[in-house]
């Protein structure tokens, strides 16, 4: 706040106070998609390699039998559920930040919208993997899908299961034609640079824009009826996820309070990626003019909020735990902070609960480096919350003999690790693909431009 | 025109989740291996029986009836594949006008006591138990499964009549109202599958 | 097969059977796709007694253990597929134990012999029987006393046997690794007569044993069982039956007990002559010639002796005296110490003076167990040794593995310079032979038994002999070769030599033979038992008797109990991977041996649970690691036989340790058995631990009322529940507080079928036809987990290995849950362990129902909780929905594994599953189909109460089992549910199971539940 003067904004946006012309933005913005540095090639490098151990590693279990990986009774879901909820939750924050916070009309959206919306985009595509790699006969998956048949068959409608499957399918459906439809204009910009195939490549996907009137006109009214559908799936996908939980018999599972805690948790960890991302993107292709600290400062703070929503779950859920009488509930949660699995239950607390406590300090909140390395253990923090949820529940049920122990195995720790190279993939190919940032928004809270005789502006 | 790609991408995705779905649902046939003594036959046997001859109701054939070999369809789960010796019981007073050599290998077997190879023709899937004696009890007609065999000198599952194999066409029946209205016979997955 | 005309088409039938073996049994999920082309084989000459499709059952006898239960045999197309209890006979009376139904895994075992073999060099050679055949008679015309080693056999192979090494003027060796001698012998000297004594275990009210597991090992372990579990039963008629035990290990009996007295080893004679004292009391002359040695014992110098209260004797000695009739056993075969003659005869002085002779034992009816001394068989070794003799030939023994190495018997045969073995499997003797000549399986050969004086009882071939193997039933060997050295042409078979045996037996005057043999053959035995005459009189020792209590080798602190696995018994049955993957009984351990220590003990030491420890005698050492028992003294370890095999097969061998090379190679000195409590030992932690491969979670039921008991002061007091743990009081306000749908006071009852609460479930209920139902009776369940075994055979359910269970894998489908209450090795106290047989309980509003996607699990309208393998994915939530975690996941193919033939033995009734789909206990519904099936065909009848029974049901020695129509008012589901005792497993949940269990009923106030803070 101080650090921006105060002028005339559109939308109350913050202006960017090094960015004075539309062409700057322009050059600055695609500048990111010329011709990339080692560092990306090497990253690149890394990702492909994990991708391939990613599939490698899938297809040797498809071929084994999903007894490659520790599962067991009673643990019937261990890292893949668990990953799979993360990847959820890491989905969530694009939509957020992108469709809400534009509803909102919040000013600090246009420099980070575009990643966070990639990063849903992708993020989905990864969950969506792990239903397929944890169910023991993948090529039956389809049942789930609701199709007529010769034999009569329906999915379960009662089943929380089928209810994912909707949940995911409609989410990563809204979020991709939003991501899309907001960076239309965008890839006309890059097109209007761009040679050769990228070109070929920029006039299909841009779908002739032009930016007439009428084309601004309708995408106006395209982009905020997506946001206002997209707003209440960003609440209504985690709680169905959550529902997983909640709605079985499991003692530590089965809860009201699941929902919206999974929800602000999805929030916590999304926006903790965001920065994770944007950190690196803002150093390699030197955005720093267009994410100044403002943006951060603005993230952390919502970081902030959510990490004590999420504490508060937590708090709350050994309270009610120890207020129930439920003498199998107790043990369970008693069990969770000092049984087999403490050091992840501690994890998660530390993680989650105790560290983002410090972004209550400005000067924390202002340092990217702080909130980079915060960002990482918030991630981290995140996955073991869902592997307490998971692991921790199921290993000390309601019946005492049937207590078991859950190791995981080498193959489901390459597919987890796997999982973050194929996100990473795809995200470094859209760093390189699409404008990271989005510069007709940016443009919009830039003072308008005189006009020129080449008349190049939209 | 653009759009055309889109619509183009789309529809060619929702082939290939129905194509998935249709390969999934094809019933399986039965190949015909190259491992077989004897001479081949369209059918693959090692005899060439001709089930219409026997079963067949037209002038010069038979008109047995279907139990008369099978023997155990009406009191067992399997149907019974008849013992050479119920072959022999006519063949050794009956040549067989059309093709004696093939009567004779009924001959062969029964003194070497070697059983006859026959391929197996009919199957429903290892996960579903079928008791013939409750169909054949409940009054149904071999024909209503096995298609019109007494006209079938050559006997083939990828004959269309064959739709045993899939779980429809079971359904399909059982699902059928009775008198009372409800259906004549169970639908309820344990009644198949256990 | 009753007749022999059966038997000459062999061929067609084995080819036949080899095309089942892949279209029958080889049914697999994955089957829908057949890459070649499939054969159906016809009879050429249809056998009159097979339908395809049908079942035929045999009546046989098993030969598994000297106890010779009588057995049924499914077989389908000439296969043998299960074998069941024969009801009618005597022994089993339709039990089975575990060991019996695995006999069929040797049936099929694939490390059988394929055929007669001689040894050249280090390889054997597979060789005709006619060349095998006259191999032997040319060694043995021209030998120099042979001998012929040979364990347990029935009277007409017995007989053969005699007349054979007669006519070769051999030796003949009788010799069973773990006999009944000391108790025998004890009989002949205190009374004269031959045999092991007839215990009427059921009629007893206060039961003692010394060191006894007569459930486990011992002369008839499931006849005693299902004494025990009627005796004890609060059922039982008149009163339910009191059962103290005195030992320093709790063994599967033990846990039974409603009070241990953890005595020292060896003092079990000093406790008995000082009981017998108390009861005499002055009159010590009811001991007859015993009198002073009655008076040379009283409470005080035993109390010393055996480390416990004088009270707890006294006490002890009164109820014993007070609550007749009684019943005292003598040390087994799992405590023989070099005193285990004379603690027989004290129990039996102590038997006498309580007057029980003729009313809870017999003596003069005796049981046809016990087996030759230990003794011979030393001598034997001696003889060969010193080169004696140049051929020797082993049936039905496996003396390299069962003898103490100290015996040296494997050097001794090493010696003789022709080894002929019969064994029709691989093992550590057979592995030696020069010579084998391997025997049929006992389904597939002739034979009969004399379990108990005046039953008999024939054994016949169930099924042509498996293809595989080119075996032939010693009976016929032993004749043929007997012709070839005598040079006669006598074609007589051993079926012949059986049938001779039994008509010579045969009193015309009873009508014609050919009718009773049949007879015999249908119903599998023939009772001609006479009223058991009344007491005997002592007769005096002809011989010295000592009742001090045996000295221990040392230096060892800590006394070594090596005792008969309940699974392996002396390890013969060690090739089974059924029994391998069955939970031992007692420590729940798989595929592993384990060395059992008292907790404290361990703590002093600092040993703790899955360390790896030396334990070191005179004799030997080994390496096994701790498992951690309350129910053990302090100053005992104990170790199982069984394990340690070295050339047993694929699935023995390596697997544990041999607890015989710890022990000296010493005879008891009257009866001249193989005495196992005999050294103490050292245990020094090796630094190594591994993980034990149980299958045990917790032993502590944390208050659950999973399985909760009553103090039988408290029942008929229904109402009052304080005392009674989980009280459907509790329950409701259980279900008030978790918020579960509150269900109306009457309707947890169990006579409410259908149950309300099912109507608050997913699926409307049927209005008509069945609600199957099972209910467990605690207070009999005695542990045994026969019915485990039997589910597994039944049921086609795969074993997964010791690595698979080590990752929490097991696959069975029934759970034993063995629960700690009270177990106090430090005094004489009440003793209070649950068994609970955990199974999918069919819950009416069940859990993993509504979690399903694809509905392959969901609720039949019989209300049956069904999984339909071919439907199911394979998401693993209803497992994790389910409260009981019965619902077990195939994490590959795991039948894969399974070799021919061993798959010959599968269930074509039952899909076999594949890899990636749920599966779970179904209560046997292919039996219900059966049922229904045959119902149908005989005009559509109602199915019957008690005609269908599961696999558990009918193997359950202890009758605790019951399954049926809970709708039909009168059936015996809906009667015994309707007692007070009965509870279901956190019914708090309101899942309504349609499993319900009878609370154990315990002699002492049982602790209440719920934690109070």
């Amino acid at each position: 706040m101080s650090l921006v003067p105060e002028g005339p904004t559109a939308r109350g946006a913050v202006p960017h106070p090094d960015v004075h012309t539309y062409d700057e933005v322009n050059r600055d913005v695609l500048r990111a998609l010329e011709t990339p540095g080692k560092g990306w090639w090497a990253l690149l490098a890394v990702a492909a390699a994990g991708v391939v151990l990613f599939f490698s590693a899938w297809g040797w279990q498809l071929y084994k039998g999903i007894g490659v990986s520790g599962l067991n009774s009673p643990v019937g879901w261990g890292v893949y559920i668990t990953t799979f909820v993360f990847w959820v939750g890491i989905a969530h924050s694009g939509t957020l930040i992108s469709a809400i916070l534009f509803l909102f009309r919040s000013p600090w959206r246009q420099s980070i919208y575009r990643a966070a919306e990639a990063m849903t985009v992708f993020a989905v595509m990864t969950a969506g993997l792990f239903p397929l790699i944890h169910v023991g006969r993948l090529w039956h998956a389809y049942w789930l899908i609701p199709y007529p048949n010769s034999r009569f068959l329906w999915p379960n409608f009662k089943s929380p299961l089928v209810w994912d499957v909707f949940a995911i399918t409609t989410y990563f459906t809204v979020s991709a034609t939003f991501f899309y439809l907001g960076a239309i204009p965008d890839i006309a910009a890059a097109r209007d640079r761009a040679t050769g195939l990228r070109k070929k490549l920029y006039q299909v996907i841009s779908l002739g824009w032009r930016g007439t009137d009428s084309q601004w006109h309708h995408f106006g009214k395209a982009y905020i009826f997506l946001a206002a559908l997209a707003t209440p799936l960003v609440l209504s996908v985690h709680s169905v996820v959550s529902w997983d939980f909640a709605m079985a018999i499991v003692p530590g599972w089965h809860a009201t309070i699941f929902a919206p805690y999974f929800v602000a948790g999805a929030i916590f960890s999304g926006v903790a990626m965001v920065i994770t991302l944007v950190v690196p993107i803002r150093k390699i292709f030197g955005l720093e003019a267009y994410l100044t600290t403002k943006h951060f400062d603005a993230m952390a703070k919502l970081c902030l909020l959510t990490s004590l929503i999420v504490l508060y779950a937590y708090l709350s859920e050994f309270f009610l735990a120890w207020y129930s009488g439920e003498e199998i509930e107790r043990t369970a949660f008693w069990n969770r902070l000092f049984g087999d699995y403490w050091w992840a239950t501690w994890t998660m607390l530390v993680c989650n609960g105790f560290v983002p406590i410090m972004l209550w300090f400005r000067r924390i909140r202002h340092s990217i480096p702080a909130l980079f390395v915060i960002s990482i253990f918030i991630n981290i923090g995140m996955w073991f919350e869902r592997y307490v949820i998971v692991v921790t529940s199921l290993h000390h049920e309601y019946e005492p003999f049937a207590w078991g122990i859950y190791r995981p195995s080498l193959t489901e720790m390459a597919l987890m690790v796997g999982s973050f190279c194929w996100f990473g993939f795809w995200f470094l190919l859209f760093t390189r693909l699409l404008p990271p940032i989005a510069i007709a928004e940016l443009k919009e809270v830039l003072p308008a431009p005189t006009r020129k005789k080449t008349g190049e502006a939209y | 025109m653009r759009k055309h790609w889109l619509i183009g991408g789309l529809a060619s995705l929702l082939a290939l989740a129905a194509g998935v779905a249709f390969i999934q649902e094809e019933p399986q046939e039965t190949p015909v291996s190259e491992d077989i003594a004897e001479p081949e036959y369209p059918s693959g046997q090692p005899i060439a029986f001709p089930h219409d001859q026997h079963a067949g109701s037209q002038p010069g054939q038979n008109n047995m009836d279907c139990q008369y070999c099978h023997y155990s369809a009406e009191r067992s789960v399997d149907a019974g594949i008849p013992p050479v010796s119920a072959c022999w019981g006519c063949h050794q007073a009956i040549p067989g006008s059309n093709n004696p050599e093939e009567v004779a290998k009924i001959q062969q077997s029964i003194q070497t006591g070697v059983p006859i190879p026959w391929v197996r023709i009919y199957k429903v899937a290892d996960h579903v138990h079928f008791p013939h004696m409750r169909h054949v009890n409940a009054g149904l007609e071999c024909q209503q499964c096995h298609g019109e065999v007494q006209e079938m000198q050559v006997l083939n599952s990828r004959d269309p009549v064959w739709g045993g194999d899939n779980m429809g066409w079971c359904v399909e029946c059982h699902r059928q109202p009775d008198d009372a209205g409800k259906p004549q016979a169970s639908t309820d997955c344990t009644v198949c599958h256990y | 097969m009753a007749e022999n005309k059966n038997m000459q088409d062999g061929i067609k039938r084995r080819d036949f059977l080899k095309v089942l073996g892949v279209s029958g049994a080889g049914a697999t999920l994955t089957g829908c796709s057949t890459e070649e082309v499939e054969r159906l084989l016809p009879y050429v000459i249809p056998p009159d007694d097979i339908t395809p499709g049908v079942s035929t059952w045999y009546t046989t006898v098993c030969d598994g253990c000297s106890a010779r239960c009588g057995m049924w045999v499914r077989t389908r197309e000439g296969r043998a597929i299960k074998v069941e209890g024969n009801p009618n006979h005597p022994v089993s009376q339709g039990g089975l134990c575990a060991k019996g139904h695995a006999t069929l895994q040797h049936l099929y075992h694939p490390d059988r012999f394929p055929g007669p073999m001689v040894r050249e060099g280090s390889e054997l050679r597979q060789v005709t029987w006619e060349e095998a055949e006259s191999l032997l008679a040319a060694r043995l015309s021209s030998a120099q006393n042979p001998m012929l080693i040979s364990g347990q056999m029935g009277p007409s192979l017995n007989e053969l046997v005699d007349e054979f090494v007669e006519g070769i003027g051999g030796i003949r060796v009788s010799y069973d690794a773990i006999s009944d001698a000391p108790l025998a012998e004890a009989a002949r000297i205190v009374y004269g007569t031959a045999g092991i004594p007839q215990y009427d275990i059921e009629n007893a009210r206060f039961l003692l044993s010394f060191g006894n597991d007569f459930i486990e090992t011992g002369s008839s372990p499931v006849a005693h069982n299902k004494g025990l579990a009627r005796m004890s039963s609060v059922d039982a008629a008149g009163s339910k039956g009191r059962f103290v035990y005195l030992g320093s290990r709790l063994s599967l009996t033990g846990l039974n007990a409603d009070k241990w007295i953890p005595i020292r080893p060896g003092t079990e004679a000093a406790v008995a002559l000082a009981m017998a004292a108390v009861i005499a009391g002055d009159d010590p002359e009811v001991a007859g010639p015993y009198s002073n040695v009655l008076q040379a014992f009283n409470p005080q110098v035993a109390a010393q002796a055996a480390g416990v209260t004088e009270d707890a004797i006294f006490e002890l000695a009164e109820d014993f005296a007070s609550q007749a009739p009684t019943l005292a056993l003598g040390p087994g075969v799992g405590a023989h110490h070099s005193g285990a003659t004379a603690a027989n005869i004290a129990v039996m002085i102590l038997n006498h003076v309580a007057g029980n002779v003729g009313r809870t034992v017999f003596y003069d009816a005796p049981m046809n167990g016990a087996m030759s001394a230990y003794a011979d068989i030393e001598a034997t070794v001696n003889a060969m040794a010193s080169g004696e003799s140049d051929v020797v030939m082993v049936h039905g023994a496996n003396p390299v593995y069962s003898m103490p190495l100290q015996a040296g018997f494997a050097e001794a045969f090493a010696q003789v310079p022709f080894k002929v073995s019969f064994a029709s499997a691989l093992d550590e003797t057979s592995e030696m032979a020069d010579l084998i000549l391997p025997d049929q399986h006992f389904l597939e050969a002739w034979g009969d038994s004399s379990p108990l004086a005046g039953v008999v009882a024939v054994q016949q071939p169930v099924m042509q002999p498996v293809p595989h193997f080119e075996s032939k039933q010693t009976g016929d060997v032993l004749l043929s070769v007997a012709n070839r050295l005598s040079g006669e042409g006598d074609a007589a078979t051993f079926y012949d030599y059986v049938r001779e045996h039994h008509r010579s037996a045969h009193d015309d005057a009873d009508g014609d033979f050919e009718d009773a043999w049949q007879e015999l053959l249908r119903t599998g035995m023939a009772d001609t038992r006479r009223e058991e005459a009344g007491a005997l009189e002592l007769q005096s020792p002809e011989v010295a008797l000592s009742f001090e209590v045996p000295t221990f080798d040392l230096p060892g602190d800590l006394t070594l109990l090596v005792h008969p696995s309940p699974r392996f018994g002396a390890g013969e049955f060690s090739n089974s991977p059924w029994l391998q993957e069955l939970p031992d009984p007692v420590s729940k351990i798989v595929w592993h041996s384990w060395l059992e220590m008292n907790p404290h003990t361990a703590e002093l030491r600092g040993i703790r649970e899955g360390d790896i420890v030396t334990v070191t005698s005179p004799h030997g050492s080994l390496e096994v690691p701790v498992w951690l028992y309350p129910g053990i003294r302090e100053d005992v370890v104990a170790l199982a036989m069984g394990g340690g095999h070295t050339g047993m097969g694929r699935y023995a061998d390596d697997k544990g340790v041999n607890a015989l090379n710890l022990i000296p190679s010493t005879s008891e000195q009257l009866s001249g058995a193989l005495v196992t409590t005999v050294t103490a030992v050292t245990v020094i932690p090796t630094g190594e631990k591994r993980r034990l491969a149980t299958v045990e979670g917790s032993s502590d039921q944390y208050d659950r009322m999973i399985a909760p008991a009553v103090a039988l002061a408290d029942l008929g007091h229904a109402g009052d529940d304080e005392h009674e743990e989980g009280g459907h009081e509790e329950l409701r306000e259980l279900q008030g507080v978790g918020g579960f749908i509150p269900v109306p006071a009457d309707e947890g009852a169990p006579t409410a079928f259908p149950l309300e609460g099912s109507r608050h479930g997913l699926y409307a209920e049927a209005q008509e036809g069945p609600r199957w139902a099972m209910a467990i009776d605690l207070d009999k369940c005695t542990g045994c987990s026969a019915c485990v075994t039997a589910c597994q055979a039944e049921n086609n359910v795969p074993w997964v290995g010791e690595e698979q269970v080590l990752m929490g894998r097991e696959m069975s489908w029934v759970r034993i849950e063995r629960y700690y209450e009270q177990v106090d090795a430090t005094q004489a106290a009440d003793l209070d362990v649950r068994f609970l047989p955990m199974i999918c309980q069919h819950c009416g509003n069940a859990p993993c129902e509504t979690v399903c996607p694809v509905f392959a699990t969901y609720h039949t309208p019989e209300g049956l909780n069904a999984q339909v393998y071919n439907r199911c994915v394979g998401t693993r939530y209803c497992a994790n929905n389910c409260p009981y975690k019965v619902r077990v996941f195939n994490w590959y193919d795991y039948t894969d594994a399974v070799p021919e033939p061993l798959n010959w033995q599968w269930n074509p009734d039952v899909t076999v599953r594949a890899n990636g789909v749920m599966e779970k206990c179904s209560f046997c519904v292919q039996r219900i189909r059966e049922v229904q099936n045959r119902a149908a065909l005989e005009g559509g009848r109602e199915v019957r109460d008690h005609e269908v029974v599961p696999a558990c049901e009918q193997s359950c020695p202890a009758e605790a089992i019951v399954f049926g129509n809970i709708r039909d008012p009168n059936a015996r589901i809906t009667q015994v549910s309707a007692s007070e005792r009965t509870y279901r497993v956190l019914e708090p949940l309101n899942t309504q199971p349609a499993v319900n269990y009878l609370k154990k009923v315990t002699f002492h106030e049982v602790a209440s539940v719920g934690h109070e803070e």
